[in-house]
């Protein structure tokens, strides 16, 4: 997927979830307050013009109560060896779950990075 | 092979890691660490949401070898976690994915990093030698000599590291060290801490 398409897709799919949050979806206003940013900046992530960085998106995922992973396409995602991380994950039961879902953020977190690194530079 | 082989085997391992790298004293830092993951190629990535009890994770598939370090540890247990973390690197590569938590561990994989990273940090034979010197002898290390000890050498193994040890080479009896407040015990002989003396004054 070509840098321009990636960033149209992450913006979209920041407005996707934003509008899906809850039962009423979120303003952006509402969401710019609960990241601590302009609401501007949330304009500009949807509509591609500012570029959010993989610690904003992380942030981003974690507000709207999602994985990282939701913002980018599934093609890019679903791998055998992220499935095998997951059952890792899974075994991992001397951790509390917390912890457990720290290390699943983290890991999403990590796939997301190589994603993004991918990406042709502009 | 015997747990305590496979142990002994990690400790040597841990020491010529050190010498590999020109580690030549106990006060190892992040930046040796660092310097030693840049060498072997593993990435760093400094994590900042608080886990509970996890301190490190060691991932190893097709990104390639990584760590996740629970961003804001102070020094010693970011050396010490660095060091678990590097022995999965060094020993445990190919199972994708082992993490360090502030719990006992009780598989001898996770035992093997703790003892591993202790070694590196410090090993045995310099601290049975700096006991010695100090003329601690067997049942005689309290809690005192190991902060002077801490101190004096300025290693960065932590005092619950430094205790365990002490009480395994038999220089303390088993649980004469429990229950110990370092730090409160270090202000009491050395006096507060230069950040505290700053803060009480301002």
């Amino acid at each position: 997927m070509a840098q321009l398409n990636m960033r149209e897709y992450v913006a979209r799919r920041i407005r996707e979830l934003r509008t899906a949050y809850g039962k009423k979806g979120l303003s952006q206003e509402e969401l710019a307050n609960m990241l601590g940013v302009a609401t501007n900046t949330i304009s500009r992530w949807e509509t591609g013009t500012y570029e959010p960085t993989l610690n904003d998106l992380e942030r981003l995922a974690r507000t709207l109560n999602e994985s990282i992973l939701e913002l980018f396409p599934k093609s890019s995602v679903d791998t055998p060896k992220k499935l095998a991380v997951d059952a890792l994950l899974r075994a991992a039961n001397e951790l509390d779950q917390k912890d457990i879902d720290e290390l699943r953020r983290y890991a999403e977190f990590r796939r997301a990075k190589a994603i993004y690194k991918r990406k042709p530079k502009q | 092979m015997l747990r305590t082989e496979y142990y002994e085997e990690l400790k040597l391992l841990a020491r010529q890691t050190r010498a590999r790298f020109g580690l030549d004293s106990p006060r190892v830092l992040r930046s040796d660490l660092r310097r030693i993951y840049k060498e072997e190629g593993i990435k760093i990535d400094l994590w900042p949401y608080k886990p509970r009890r996890l301190r490190g994770a060691y991932f190893d598939d097709d990104l390639g070898a990584t760590v996740m370090l629970a961003k804001g540890l102070p020094e010693d247990p970011m050396v010490f976690t660095m060091g678990h973390e590097l022995k999965h690197h060094l020993v445990d590569r190919g199972l994708s994915l082992s993490y360090c938590d502030a719990s006992n561990q009780s598989n001898p994989m996770e035992i093997g990093a703790e003892i591993f990273a202790a070694e590196l940090i410090y090993p045995d034979e310099d601290f049975r030698d700096h006991l010695i010197q100090m003329g601690v002898s067997q049942g005689s290390c309290r809690p005192e000599i190991l902060v002077r000890l801490k101190r004096e050498t300025r290693t960065t193994l932590s005092y619950a590291g430094l205790a365990k040890r002490a009480e395994f080479m038999g220089f303390a009896s088993r649980g004469a060290m429990a229950k110990i407040r370092w730090k409160k015990l270090e202000e009491e002989l050395y006096g507060p801490p230069v950040y505290k003396r700053f803060r009480n004054r301002s």
